[in-house]
């Protein structure tokens, strides 16, 4: 259950499909991405592949009749369009047609209507129809998928065609789970079933029933059951970068720094081309720098030795190791260019104070001690807002049904730093999104005696690194699942349970309302603990603290406030 | 010995694996049973020796700065392990078989329609007279012409025809329009249609002299025709660019398997076998460095060829140009160094003297196990590699000299896969030969 490969694997399936040739590949803005994922540019023009075009490029552009066109687009209607378009005058000899999901018959009639010239060789779907960040990460890219609680109809159709399409790129039949209070997940649950029902005989075709292993399981589950994860400050490299920098489809932007050398104005973070960042994805800021240090030391030692070049065997020497010391040399540069920008925003930000209390706030009950210092944070200066208002919200959760509950207070203390209109309003959005009303799971650990027995021997064990004390709440529902001891009546399955899936092996888990890279970490910890045991993460896109308001905003809008009435100062 | 390998002669009763000195024929087959039905293990086990051998005398600066990147990542083979379950190509479906059979469905109604018109295109430019007269009178001729009384309106754009806006004819379907929804087809392309193989003038008309010479034809029956062309054109079209390419790739197809010889050979030689000298592997590496300059050289054509600056098609030409430029500079230019000639005197020596080790081995083995002394088995050990002299006319040792020349001939021509294979016929036909002689032996 890898996605990376399985993408992969279609593309080079497409790329051979077609035969020896110059080839050109025809995509839409979404496939794009999919490609950009898995694929450098120099790997797939070692498959013959050399220009890369959009299909709703509007620029008139030459034949290319010598050329061979691979087209890879997403079935909607808009593509077909264009791509009727494009055959009624082919520019290029012939054409490879691949749709990243199932397309309707009606719309294949309509391209062999328009293919006068005969230039059409394949009409395919395959089914790489979702990013593919990790080995076991997965996102559609939507921020805000839910408007006033509710789908948006265009953004849960693309959810549940990506989830069918996972499952068929990945040969696996799934029972499907939800998460019985969030009415979003019920839909999108239904939607998926839905969808299997009428692909049930390709599915029945291609993927064999097999009766040894337990039934694998998708889990679909609500962001609103853990507001708290996406809030955080993280200290592991991805997601810091992440949460600091901002990663897209990726890519990481370093251009607004002063004075970046021009390599580096976007550098690419990707696990399967970048040997470094995939064994240092999840190592904490702490350990990359010593990595660092020992990295450059090692090279400096290389680079003096190589100084003298004195004879010829020197040089040649010197050449025939170059292109791996180029290639290494590239690569640390571009690590030490964001680490160094990281540890500035630590620094300039109070990143470590402001993390201690975060996770204070996130694992801990000290009503009175937290208040206090939350105050200090919030009447310092260097502190940013956002900072200090994702530490309000934090407050408001943990402490939300607390008698001495002081959130009004600190509301104030917010708009006296001059905090803008929208972080003050977003206390309360959060609040409403993810208050113990909105969650089914006991996130803070009050109820459950043996939740507070476990907190309790954490506390006794000593703690070994404040700013990694939180572990995500989809932990203890993966160990649930893949325990069998996760609740039919909480999580039902759609159509019943039939006690087969129980302990399931391989799960899929959805986050409607995005995952985070902690939580990546978390199932990456999960693969390795539990040997046989393969969980893929999925959400409707990777949330760092500033998308997850914009998504909190988006799912708000328009919604009455019902929960938190009493904070009148908003 | 005439069968002994080149470096050196060693005598007695050998183990054809070891190399031991068994002292008696009984002793050697015991010995071959006893030791070498695991054969596979030993043959592991020196090579592991040899690999860590290797790995000394090649101490370097790639291996340590390797080792040392390695070591700084804390590489988890674990989870490495985890992660590289294999994995199949996941669920597709083809859906051309729908396409075509609508395709064609349309496509044939379109076919005949084409060819009726094709047909008369053909007879129309094949007798066409030069007098405008005669012109009306043939192609009216061919084509019967509608008749216009009652059409009051141009039935493409609907407007009245009147004095200035007169009524004319299709030449190919005969039906009526106006002048403005009127297109012309040059003669000289409509013959290039028809007669593919006829030369084409590629001098412009000017709209005036093509309106006044050219055929008159509805859009309908325009675009059937021009897309005829175009199909034609498709087929035809092969540039100075194309046939680079295809030289390219060809080049690059040779490459691969080179590539993987080299390095097949390199780690033979690293090993200190003897199937391949370090001469045989330089010629190998000279060879891939010619594949990498002609693929070099090619793509620069190919980059250097004249196009407009900012087109497709100077785009598509600096890509293939990178591609290849990363093609030579990954995979052929990466070849690992060649040892030198000591360093491989080194490893023979070494693996000669792990060969000795042994037979001392066996023989404190022999002596430990009290075992009688064979005097006749080791006064006939030398009379075996003295006899050997005599009987040249053996037809194995025929056989041998036959292969031995074809070796000659396959390192000539650089044909390594088949040195390899005639070398392993060799020494299976010298270790039949040994047995032979052992078991002639009175």
């Amino acid at each position: 259950m890898n996605v990376i490969q399985a993408v992969k694997m279609y593309i080079t399936k497409m790329t051979e499909e077609s035969g020896p040739g110059m080839k050109v590949i025809l995509m839409d803005k979404e496939t794009t991405s999919i490609i950009s994922m898995v694929f450098s540019q120099s790997e797939i023009l070692q498959k013959e592949v050399y220009l890369f075009e959009r299909i709703d490029s509007q620029t008139k552009w030459d034949n290319l009749k010598h050329m061979k066109c691979i087209v890879f687009l997403r079935p909607t209607s808009e593509n077909i369009a264009l791509l009727s378009r494009e055959l009624r005058h082919p520019k290029y000899g012939v054409y490879f047609i691949y749709f990243s999901n199932v397309i309707s018959k009606s719309d294949v009639k309509t391209l062999a209507e328009c293919d006068e010239q005969e230039a059409v060789r394949e009409v395919q779907e395959v089914f790489a129809d979702y990013l593919a960040i990790d080995r076991h990460l997965f996102s559609f890219s939507i921020t805000g998928c839910l408007h006033g609680r509710m789908w948006s109809q265009q953004h849960l159709h693309r959810c549940a065609q990506g989830l069918v399409a996972l499952l068929l790129s990945l040969k696996r039949r799934a029972a499907v789970r939800y998460e019985a209070a969030s009415e979003p997940c019920a839909r999108l649950a239904e939607r998926v079933r839905d969808l299997l029902r009428r692909e049930a005989v390709l599915i029945d075709n291609n993927i064999p029933f097999n009766g040894d292993v337990p039934t694998p399981q998708l889990l679909i589950i609500d962001r609103r059951d853990d507001p708290v994860t996406p809030l955080l400050n993280q200290w592991l490299y991805q997601a810091m970068v992440h949460e600091i920098l901002g990663i897209n489809n990726n890519r990481v932007s370093l251009a607004h720094l002063p004075d970046v050398h021009k390599d580096f104005k976007e550098v690419v973070l990707a696990s399967d081309q970048d040997e470094f960042y995939a064994k240092n994805l999840y190592s904490n800021f702490g350990e990359i720098g010593q990595t660092m240090k020992s990295l450059m030391d090692e090279f400096q030692r290389k680079a003096k030795s190589h100084q003298k070049v004195e004879s010829i065997a020197d040089m040649k020497n010197f050449v025939e190791t170059y292109p791996l010391f180029k290639k290494m040399s590239g690569t640390v540069t571009k690590h030490v260019t964001v680490v160094g920008e990281l540890s500035a925003a630590v620094s300039r930000r109070h990143l470590l104070d402001v993390s201690e209390l975060e996770q204070e706030l996130a694992c801990h009950a000290d009503h009175a001690r937290h208040l206090q210092r939350l105050k200090g944070l919030i009447s310092n200066e260097s502190v940013t807002d956002h900072d200090a208002c994702k530490l309000v919200s934090l407050y408001a959760l943990r402490y939300e049904k607390h008698a001495s509950n002081a959130l009004p207070s600190l509301v104030d203390a917010l708009k006296a730093r001059n905090c803008p209109e929208h972080l003050v309003k977003a206390v309360v959005n959060i609040l409403e999104y993810g208050g113990a009303h909105a969650r089914q799971s006991d996130l803070f650990g009050l109820q459950d005696a043996a939740k507070i027995t476990k907190r309790l021997f954490k506390g006794l064990n000593g703690v070994e690194n404040v700013y990694t004390q939180h572990t995500p709440l989809l932990k203890d529902t993966l160990e649930d699942l893949i325990k069998g001891k996760l609740r039919e009546n909480l999580y039902p399955t759609l159509g019943g349970d039939d006690g087969y899936g129980r302990r399931p092996q391989d799960i899929i888990v959805f986050i409607v309302g995005g995952a985070t890279y902690e939580e990546a970490y978390c199932v990456h910890q999960i693969n390795q603990a539990y040997p046989g045991v393969k969980v893929v993460l999925g959400g409707t896109t990777i949330h760092n603290s500033t998308s997850f308001l914009e998504e909190v905003k988006s799912a708000m809008q328009g919604v009455h406030r019902t929960h938190t009435r009493h904070i009148k100062n908003v | 010995m005439a069968a002994a390998n080149e470096d050196e002669i060693l005598e007695g009763f050998l183990c054809p694996i070891c190399k031991a000195d068994l002292k008696s024929a009984s002793q050697l087959t015991s010995h071959f049973e006893s030791l070498h039905q695991e054969e596979q293990d030993v043959l592991k086990s020196l090579k592991d020796i040899f690999g860590k051998a290797k790995k000394i005398i090649l101490n370097n600066d790639d291996t340590d700065l390797k080792e040392a990147f390695d070591k700084a990542l804390k590489f988890n083979y674990q989870e490495e392990a985890y992660y590289s379950q294999e994995q199949v190509v996941g669920v597709s479906r083809s859906s051309m078989d729908y396409f075509k059979a609508v395709r064609s469905a349309r496509l044939e109604r379109y076919a005949t329609e084409t060819n009726k018109l094709l047909i008369r295109l053909d007879k129309l430019v094949c007798n066409m007279p030069t007098e405008p007269n005669q012109r009306k009178q043939f192609e009216q001729q061919i084509v019967p012409w509608l008749d216009g009384s009652s059409v009051k309106l141009c039935p493409n754009c609907a407007k009245a025809f009147n004095i200035t806006r007169r009524k004319h004819h299709c030449r190919l379907c005969g039906s009526i329009l106006c002048h403005d929804c009127s297109l012309f087809l040059d003669l000289n392309i409509a013959r290039a249609i028809v007669d593919p193989s006829a030369p084409i003038s590629t001098e412009e008309q000017d709209q005036e002299s093509l309106e006044k010479n050219g055929l008159r034809l509805c859009e309908h029956c325009y675009n059937l025709v021009e897309l005829r062309k175009q199909v034609q054109d498709s087929r035809n079209a092969k540039t100075v660019v194309m046939t680079a390419y295809e030289q390219m790739r060809s080049l690059m197809e040779q490459a691969r398997p080179a590539v993987a010889m080299y390095e097949k050979m390199c780690q033979s030689l690293f090993d200190g076998e003897t199937t391949y000298n370090l001469s045989d592997v330089n010629a190998m590496r000279g060879r891939i460095g010619k594949l990498a300059e002609g693929i070099d050289l090619l793509s620069k054509q190919i980059a250097a060829h004249p196009v407009t600056p900012g087109t497709r098609q100077a785009r598509l030409h600096s890509a293939i140009r990178q591609a290849a430029a990363h093609y030579i500079k990954e995979d052929l230019l990466s070849l690992r160094k060649l040892p030198t000639e000591a360093q491989i005197e080194d490893v023979r020596r070494q693996r000669y003297e792990r060969a000795e080790r042994q037979i001392q081995l066996e023989r404190r083995r022999l002596e430990a196990e009290g075992l009688r002394a064979n005097e006749t088995a080791s006064s006939s050990g030398v009379s075996v590699a003295e006899r050997v002299h005599d009987d040249d006319d053996d037809p194995l040792l025929e056989q041998m000299n036959i292969i031995r020349g074809y070796i000659k001939e396959a390192r000539k021509e650089l044909r390594f896969e088949e040195v390899a294979i005639l070398e392993a016929n060799l020494k299976e036909l010298k270790k039949e030969y040994q047995f032979q002689k052992l078991s002639n032996k009175p």
